[in-house]
């Protein structure tokens, strides 16, 4: 936790201060194409000449936000939608579960592919598109555990006495069964949250994420990936930090449940 | 010569920050054969105890001094291997929940057959087999080798708990351990189940240690009861005289707690507050909540002193406290509530039918409805208490549901005011949901563990009276202060509060809604004995002051009749007698009401009831068979005009009805009633 903390620290002053003190800009030619480590150019310098360190660093502030506004808001509306279905119960939740298993029971990167395709090549690439995309693949997943939360919740006996005064259904979903369900809700976030920047890089570097000339890192390793064997570090470089952030936010996933889940043992 | 000797066992369990003391210098003595009793509240420390009879140290917990001598050997210093030979085989334990403690995926005999093999016991396979079976009859289960092919979901509660005594006596052990082995079943089955234990003792001469905080239980099979208070033993006696005359007054209070179904009346209140862990004081750790305590209570620890042989008590003052009888300072006497003769019913129900399972995908063919609510017809009246008592699984709670708008009748009429209401919450209007408000058994699960009791209690007040900020925060402090709860606890947790703490909230927030009508659904159940009694006075109190009626769902039948005014007694779904509470509780009896009556564990000695026939009977849930739903139980059945004809309704009074064949004069003159003395 304190490791995954400490290291999501760091990427967010990077993405939130890169601009200012980055060597160069993003799309600034400034050197030989395909050189190797050198104190110029800490990761050498890409196919068309670009900085790497440059685009790494500012790569970072695409890629951790749209990971994490992308899954936030997955998790909002998978949430919302989830607890309303489990508690209204009926052919609403019936038909609501049967859509989004079918929609579950397609692999990730296909559904993907599919909803940009579908979306048109006028707005691919945009970062909008790429978060309704995550949202898509995500919602589903996310509703499926909050109903799951929802249907245990609603046979006990505090949603009964609610629903005795004669709360909305509005009421009853925000006042009694959010609170519950806000500690798997934020775990599930984590864990999620972990996994987005592996999609986004994905679609990256299949090109179907972010357009050239973003330094989205999976579209810097699918453009830099010719140079591979002439200069290793221009691909690492922006594998390493997709890695690196995928194991931090996945290492604060794990503590946060740990946490919450000692606080489920001491108030049973 | 005893049999197990434990001698100042002081155990302390690790609580994150330190440890804590949950048994502190502990001694008693179990003989052979002999059946020993250790009661108290939650949290006494009593589980603790025992599991210490079995060389059981719960993990996290470290025994700080003292021995437990089984045969003169120290079950703690014991090495695991040569305690694993002790466990089953010399000291076995009977579990408090035997759904859990059998293997749902073994036969029943294959499970009684393993206590055998663990312990390399039992000969050749056909002779363990043999002996399987010879245990499943022992403990009276039927068909012995049928039995043994079930699994364990297909027997009932109490057919559960007697294959766990089966394995517990596969190896002959010299001593039972017993945790709570009936709290979960009904007072018939319980009966049924003490009844074996008995029985069982007379022919194994196996010693118990029978461990509870149902003082009936432990009268009716204990010869010496041992009284725990955090964590100390505080009285030890032969049970006639500690229960005729307890020394300890937490004893006595603990007894006092407990409404008998023979005798109404009774001293009450006499336990004041609760068990607090963190504010014991180096003296007595009763004098906190003693009526006797003075200085010396507070300072010095009092010592086990005997009384009389083999009656031993640790208390300051035990010189002066009263026999039962007399009330002493501080302590008042209850009478029992007296009938209100309103005029007009408040809630009427008429010829009620209530069906769960109507289909509810769209795919599921529909079934015909079986009921769970039959044909349930009485009233209540404004400012009354109306109870329904019956075993689990009899309709109790549906029909309180269905009151409550959460379930909708199937047939029959509901009127409220004179109102029909027999529709569900969503369809009815607010000043209706307002007038009827539910109190929950569970107070775990009726409160929301996120919010806070302010929000908890001011929600329905803000709901249905549109009151908000100071008016708002006022009245939440007036309905904590109507439940005897410090308005401080309006900004705590539900658990940051104790069991009975967290039923006032869940009561005050039905009274939030100043409801006239309220359906309290087992609220005591879920409570300890002494808090039981002070929620009880709550209630009753509360009826005083603001004239609600209660429709009172219990299966306990001393505080049924100890708190109501009139009383309907329920069997798979039908009534079969209703009537005023001294009606009810003296003969004639319908044939039902009066096994529930005689299965009912009597602390009072001098109540204590003659040995009944015990049938071997199981609790059946959902409709009969036949037309008389008690035909297939019945100990006085008729003949076959039980099975095929419905029975007539019999009325003693304008109050009291009797359904059933047979006459009440009949009815009269077989009634057990008062129980004889043994």
């Amino acid at each position: 936790m304190l490791v995954g903390s400490g290291l999501l620290v760091v990427f967010l002053i990077v993405s939130v201060t890169a601009p200012w003190w980055a060597p160069h800009g993003v799309a600034e030619t400034v050197d030989t194409p395909l050189m190797g480590m050198s104190w110029a150019h800490p990761f050498g310098t890409d196919v068309l000449g670009r900085d790497v360190f440059s685009r790494v660093v500012n790569g970072a502030r695409d890629d951790l936000f749209l990971s994490i506004v992308s899954t936030l808001v997955a998790v909002v509306v998978g949430g919302i939608v989830g607890l309303v279905s489990g508690y209204v119960g009926g052919w609403l939740d019936e038909l609501l579960m049967r859509v989004f298993e079918a929609v579950i029971s397609i692999p990730l990167l296909v559904l993907a592919l599919l909803a940009i395709a579908a979306a048109g090549p006028e707005r691919s690439g945009s970062w909008l598109l790429l978060i309704g995309v995550v949202v898509l693949v995500y919602a589903p997943r996310v509703a499926r555990m909050a109903r799951s939360i929802a249907v245990d919740l609603v046979t006990r006996d505090f949603v009964l006495a609610a629903r005795l005064r004669g709360e909305s259904v509005r009421s009853i979903v925000r006042r009694e069964l959010l609170p519950n369900a806000t500690g798997v809700l934020l775990v599930e976030f984590g864990v999620r949250a972990g996994y987005t920047p592996i999609l986004i890089g994905s679609l990256g570097f299949l090109g179907f994420g972010a357009r050239p000339p973003s330094p989205e890192w999976g579209l810097m390793i699918s453009e830099n990936r010719d140079g591979l064997l002439a200069a290793p570090v221009i691909v690492l470089a922006p594998a390493l930090s997709l890695a690196v952030l995928v194991i931090a936010l996945n290492l604060c996933a794990d503590g946060l449940a740990r946490y919450l889940g000692r606080q489920a043992v001491r108030t049973p | 010569m005893s049999l197990v000797e434990v001698e100042d066992l002081t155990v302390d369990f690790w609580t994150g920050d330190g440890w804590a003391n949950v048994v502190n210098e502990v001694t008693f003595q179990v003989r052979p054969g002999e059946s020993y009793g250790l009661v108290g509240e939650s949290g006494s420390g009593k589980t603790t105890t025992a599991g210490a009879l079995l060389g059981f140290r719960r993990p996290g917990s470290r025994v700080r001094a003292g021995s437990v001598r089984f045969q003169g050997r120290d079950l703690l210093t014991l090495r695991p291997a040569e305690l694993r030979r002790v466990r089953g085989r010399e000291a076995a334990l009977v579990p408090q929940n035997p759904t859990t403690a059998l293997t749902p995926n073994m036969r029943i005999g294959d499970q009684v057959e393993e206590a055998l093999q663990v312990h390399g016991l039992g000969g050749s396979r056909s002779q363990r087999a043999r002996r399987v079976l010879e245990l499943i009859r022992q403990v009276r289960l039927p068909d012995a080798s049928a039995t043994a092919r079930k699994y364990p979901h297909q027997l009932s509660g109490g057919q559960q708990q007697r294959v766990t005594i089966a394995m517990a006596l596969a190896c002959e052990p010299k001593v039972l351990v017993l945790d709570e082995p009936t709290t979960g079943l009904d007072v018939t089955t319980q009966a049924q189940i003490i009844d074996l234990l008995a029985r069982l003792r007379a022919e194994t001469g196996v010693a118990i240690l029978y461990v509870t905080h149902n003082l009936g239980v432990v009268a009716e099979i204990c010869d010496r009861v041992g009284v725990m208070y955090a964590g100390e033993l505080v009285e030890e006696g032969p049970t006639e005289r500690l229960f005729e005359r307890p020394r300890h007054p937490y004893t006595r209070g603990l007894i006092a707690s407990v409404p008998s179904v023979v005798r109404p009346e009774r001293t009450r209140a006499v336990l004041h507050g609760l068990l607090e862990r963190g504010e014991l004081p180096p003296g007595c750790r009763f004098a906190p909540r003693c009526v006797f305590a003075d200085e010396q209570s507070f300072a010095e620890q009092p010592v086990l002193e005997e009384v009389e042989p083999g009656h031993r008590v640790a208390c300051w003052h035990w010189r002066e406290i009263p026999p039962l009888a007399e009330t002493a300072p501080g302590e008042e006497r209850i009478e029992p509530a007296d009938t209100r003769d309103g005029n007009g019913a408040l809630l009427g129900i008429r010829e009620l039918d209530v069906t769960y399972g109507r289909s509810r995908g769209l795919l599921l063919a529909r079934r015909e409805p079986e009921l769970v609510v039959r044909d349930v017809t009485f009233d209540i009246r404004p400012g009354e208490t109306f109870s329904l008592v019956g075993e689990s699984g009899s309709g109790k709670s549906t029909i309180a549901r269905t009151v409550g708008g959460l379930l909708r009748p199937l047939d029959g009429e509901i009127t409220f005011e004179g109102r029909n209401i027999a529709r569900t919450v969503e369809s009815r209007d607010r000043e209706l949901r307002r007038r009827i408000q539910l109190v929950f058994q569970n107070p775990d699960a009726s409160l929301n563990p996120r919010q806070r009791v302010g929000r908890i209690v001011g929600r329905p007040v803000e709901l249905f009276f549109g009151l908000g900020g100071k008016e708002l925060a006022a009245r939440i402090r007036r309905l904590l202060e109507d439940v005897r709860l410090d308005p401080s606890f309006m900004r705590r947790f539900p658990h940051e509060l104790s069991g009975g703490e967290r039923q006032r909230v869940a009561i005050a927030r039905a009274l939030a809604a100043e409801p006239r009508l309220m359906l309290c659904d087992e609220v005591l159940s879920a409570l300890d004995v002494s808090v039981q009694a002070t929620v009880l006075e709550l209630l009753r109190s509360l009826q005083e002051e603001h004239g609600i009626a209660y429709l009172f769902i219990s299966h306990d039948l001393a505080v049924v009749r100890s708190l109501s005014h009139r009383v309907g007694v329920l069997y798979r779904g039908e009534l079969c007698e209703v009537g005023t509470v001294d009606e009810v509780y003296a003969p004639p009896f319908h044939p039902y009401t009066q096994e529930l009556l005689l299965a009912v564990p009597e602390i009072d000695p001098a109540a204590r009831r003659a040995p009944t026939p015990k049938v071997d009977t199981e609790t059946a849930a959902g409709p009969a068979a036949t037309a008389c739903p008690f035909a297939d139980r019945c100990p006085v059945k008729v003949g076959p005009v039980c099975d095929v004809e419905p029975p007539p309704w019999r009325a003693t009074s304008a109050t009291h009805a009797i359904r059933c064949h047979i006459p009440l004069d009949e009815l009269r003159s077989k009634a057990v009633w008062p129980p004889a003395r043994e």
